[in-house]
């Protein structure tokens, strides 16, 4: 089984890598204890990720970070501990301020006193074509006005660097959602509009290691109808938290629309 | 094929495993990222040639074709209900997997024949 050799094949890519690029540190510099580090690390999540049964040299996976498939039982006594790895998705801030820009699309004078209260970029409110309004002629006890006022000078031109990312996805429609800076808003608010057919591959993208997942090359793609043949090529697949290995692997697939 | 090594298999366990070690390397300001891009380098090769030259599993996949895109020569396939059929008997399945396979070296060479 293919699995059976992925132990020794990555046993004999870590060592040819440590040894074929001790020159490079030798050139740069760095010392052998840090490539014997780099080699330490790279074992430790290696076996941490349990991609295959490794005899473990060294069993206290020491990174919580590495690695791991925390949704497969391991066969291993120790489990590292899981935290699921979403460092993208912590902007809350931004996330309710989005929230409060849209509904004051709608409800401008009711909700804009929570929307001055936050630390509101002026390309938002601009956006959304908020009406600025005469700000200095407001009554002070809409506050929201302060806020409009001060940034309307600034959505003449639009703020610098966090939405020029966005500027270079010209797929996106609108630049409402300011994706670039909360990808977690677009997610709960314009989940309709969002929408794709790669949607569901780019969170499986996202999952990294935790994908299932091919990597290889191929020889041959043919196809006839909706049936395909493909002959490919020294493959990594990762399934089910394994990892297994293939020199040629002939494909089969029917093609279906749904 | 002497030169060129693909570097999508960096993205395979082993190679995110190395990744992120030389992260932790280049944070802590042990290595630059110069030497990290060194390290990677060197991966491509050492792991296309251990899989090359020591790896002779064969195995056979069947599935439910969802997704297909060639572009830039790399072919990505979503198969759902995709089984493998491993030697000996054993198999492997998957409810949706995604493939991703850039040209073999050899079909690049008679490619140009």
């Amino acid at each position: 089984m293919s699995n059976k050799i992925v132990p020794s094949i990555y046993r004999t890519v870590i060592d040819d890598v440590i040894a074929s690029i001790k020159p490079e540190f030798e050139e740069y510099g760095v010392s052998e204890d840090v490539l014997a580090e780099l080699q330490h690390k790279w074992e430790d999540k290696v076996i941490a990720s349990r991609v295959a049964e490794f005899e473990p040299p060294n069993p206290t996976p020491q990174f919580s970070h590495a690695i791991q498939m925390p949704q497969y039982a391991s066969v291993h006594a120790y489990v590292p501990p899981p935290p699921p790895q979403q460092s993208q998705i912590k902007s809350e801030p931004v996330d309710s301020r989005y929230v409060l820009n849209t509904a004051s699309y709608t409800l401008p004078p009711l909700l804009g006193p929570k929307l001055n209260g936050r630390p509101n970029p002026g390309g938002q409110t601009s956006v959304l074509s908020f009406p600025p309004g005469p700000p200095q002629g407001r009554p002070s006890t809409i506050p929201q006005v302060d806020g409009p006022s001060e940034d309307s000078d600034d959505s003449a031109t639009p703020p610098p660097a966090t939405y020029a990312p966005r500027a270079s996805h010209p797929s996106l429609p609108q630049p409402q959602a300011s994706s670039s800076t909360a990808p977690a808003d677009s997610e709960a608010i314009n989940s309709d509009l969002d929408d794709s057919d790669t949607e569901d591959e780019d969170l499986e993208d996202g999952g990294g290691a935790n994908s299932e997942i091919v990597f290889c090359t191929y020889e041959k793609v043919t196809r006839v109808k909706s049936k395909w043949k493909c002959v490919l090529k020294d493959g990594m697949i990762h399934a089910n938290g394994k990892d297994y290995l293939f020199s040629r692997c002939t494909g089969e697939f029917e093609f279906d629309w749904v | 094929m002497a030169s060129a090594y693909y570097e999508f298999y960096r993205g395979s366990s082993i190679g995110m495993a190395l990744t992120d070690s030389l992260d932790e390397l280049i944070t802590s300001g042990a290595i630059t990222p110069q030497l990290a891009m060194k390290v990677l380098q060197q991966f491509d090769k050492s792991l296309a040639d251990t899989l090359v030259k020591q790896v002779k599993a064969k195995t056979q996949l069947k599935g439910h074709l969802k997704t297909y895109r060639l572009c830039d020569d790399v072919w990505t396939f979503i198969v759902k209900q995709a089984t493998f059929k491993l030697e000996g008997n054993d198999s492997v399945s998957s409810p949706r997997i995604k493939i991703i396979a850039c040209k073999n070296g050899d079909a690049i060479e008679a490619g140009k024949k």
